[in-house]
């Protein structure tokens, strides 16, 4: 339990001092719905009602733009080996290790998603809604993030590769996560059910996807 | 019998059997399913004769979905098993997915035209059919980008069969997503049931494709088994000159 505590914390560390911390999800996050109202136009009816959808995917967007560092560094440095060979079973290795680059750096997320939304125009409830569901995605969206990144760990250009498997990947998340805003602002009771679906995809790929992760790693040790 | 066929020269036996008996069934069935369904059968009393478009664009979805199944048990059987043929059949697999994948994607939007309107709509079948093409396109630019070897066929054997996983999940949830807004005032597809005089080109139809892609499958397989075995000739080739200069000298 120890050696988990002390990878999740290392990592935790390591996002926060060495990786800017949560300043890389956040920047590319504001820039993403700053820039959207600029192409779609300054309608205000528009905007509210395209809104919770546009924090859901610049949501995606800024998980999936630090995701190669997560096991690419790792990879080039044979930190990986080490991991293989400390004895701590793989798979609560790699959900302590994504665990702890989550919360050092994606925590500002559904605070900006709430605060996005209200600046779109969406009322307080559906902005508070789209926000919870922000935060039950996040588990879903960088397990699936980490395990793209581990497949592709150490290929050079790896972003663009990493984004183009883990997209499809993320349908399902996003679906919900967006859709629990969205139904919520439209005063649809099926809010709630986007929530719980939502929480229910990020429980499902917390039970999978540190097997994928682990197996992934491995694969690509040769 | 998989170990069994697992020989590569059994396999190129089997192979070298079964290429040409597959292609002349592919392209008979074929030549009489397109005889069927564009010129032999009636046209659709609801969507006149657009419905020929069907018979072109139902079995390349079809494909498009089985050919994803074969590449997820082949990639299953590599990990499982490591038989390197399960791993050159997955690899052969994906890019001939791919294609039958834009083949029903483009006839659907043909289809899609005359019938809703639009060439496209963000119905579940077609989003869930777009996302299929977007996980055979990541399968093939992750094997690609590994250089060795066996880290593509282990990597993407992985891929493969998360893949698998996943689709199913998406094809709930964008069954999902597309009943959140109401359903525009389309014709739909899913009608009457199809009547025997559709349903026989249809199933010709689907039996040539099958049969088309058994044969690209095999021969594409054995062209790779091919190619690998000269370039293990060159290498030896090299080596052996290489040598010859080493005792000259």
């Amino acid at each position: 339990m120890s050696a988990l505590r002390a990878i999740f914390m290392r990592e935790a560390r390591l996002a926060w001092a060495g990786g800017g911390g949560a300043a890389g999800p956040t920047a590319f996050f504001l820039a993403a719905i700053t820039l959207a109202p600029l192409a779609i136009g300054p309608a205000a009816d528009l905007l509210s009602a395209v809104g919770p959808g546009i924090m859901g995917f610049a949501a995606l967007l800024s998980v999936l733009q630090s995701a190669d560092r997560l096991f690419g560094d790792d990879h080039g440095d044979g930190t990986a080996e080490l991991y293989l060979l400390s004895g701590v079973s793989p798979a609560w290795l790699v959900l302590a290790k994504v665990t702890g680059q989550a919360l050092a750096t994606l925590w500002p997320l559904p605070v900006i998603g709430c605060l996005g939304a209200m600046m779109y125009g969406v009322p307080v409830q559906p902005a508070l809604m789209g926000a919870l569901a922000l935060l039950a995605a996040i588990p879903a969206l960088s397990l699936i993030a980490g395990f793209a990144g581990a497949l592709a760990a150490g290929i050079r250009r790896s972003g663009l590769l990493i984004a183009l498997i883990a997209t499809p990947m993320m349908v399902p998340v996003l679906i919900f996560a967006a859709g629990a805003g969205r139904s919520a602002f439209e005063g649809d009771e099926r809010a709630l059910a986007n929530l719980l679906l939502t929480a229910a995809v990020s429980l499902g790929t917390i039970a999978l996807a540190p097997f994928g992760i682990a197996a992934a790693i491995r694969s690509r040790l040769g | 019998m998989l170990s069994y066929f697992s020989n590569p020269q059994r396999f190129d036996q089997l192979a070298r059997t079964l290429i040409p008996i597959f292609a002349v069934l592919a392209l008979g069935l074929l030549a009489v399913g397109v005889y069927l369904s564009f010129f032999a059968s009636p046209p659709d009393y609801q969507q006149g004769e657009t419905i020929r478009i069907m018979y072109v664009h139902v079995p390349a979805a079809y494909m498009a979905m089985a050919l994803y199944a074969a590449l997820a048990a082949a990639s299953f059987v590599y990990f499982v098993w490591r038989h390197a043929l399960a791993d050159a059949a997955a690899e052969v697999i994906a890019p001939i997915g791919a294609v039958f994948t834009v083949l029903a994607l483009f006839t659907g939007s043909l289809w899609g035209k005359p019938m809703w309107g639009a060439w496209w709509e963000w119905d579940a079948r077609m989003t869930s059919v777009l996302v299929l093409l977007l996980v055979y396109l990541g399968y093939m630019a992750l094997r690609a980008a590994l250089e060795d070897a066996q880290q593509a066929a282990r990597t993407g054997a992985i891929l493969a069969m998360a893949g698998i996983i996943n689709l199913v999940i998406v094809k709930f949830s964008v069954d999902w997503w597309s009943s959140l807004h109401q359903p525009a005032s389309v014709i739909r597809l899913d009608g009457p049931t199809i009547h025997s005089s559709q349903l026989w080109p249809l199933a010709i139809m689907a039996l040539g494709y099958s049969f088309l892609a058994g044969w690209l499958i095999l021969y594409r397989l054995r062209s790779q088994a091919l190619r690998r075995r000269v370039r293990t000739l060159q290498r030896q080739r090299e080596q052996a000159a290489r040598a010859r200069e080493e005792a000259v000298s």
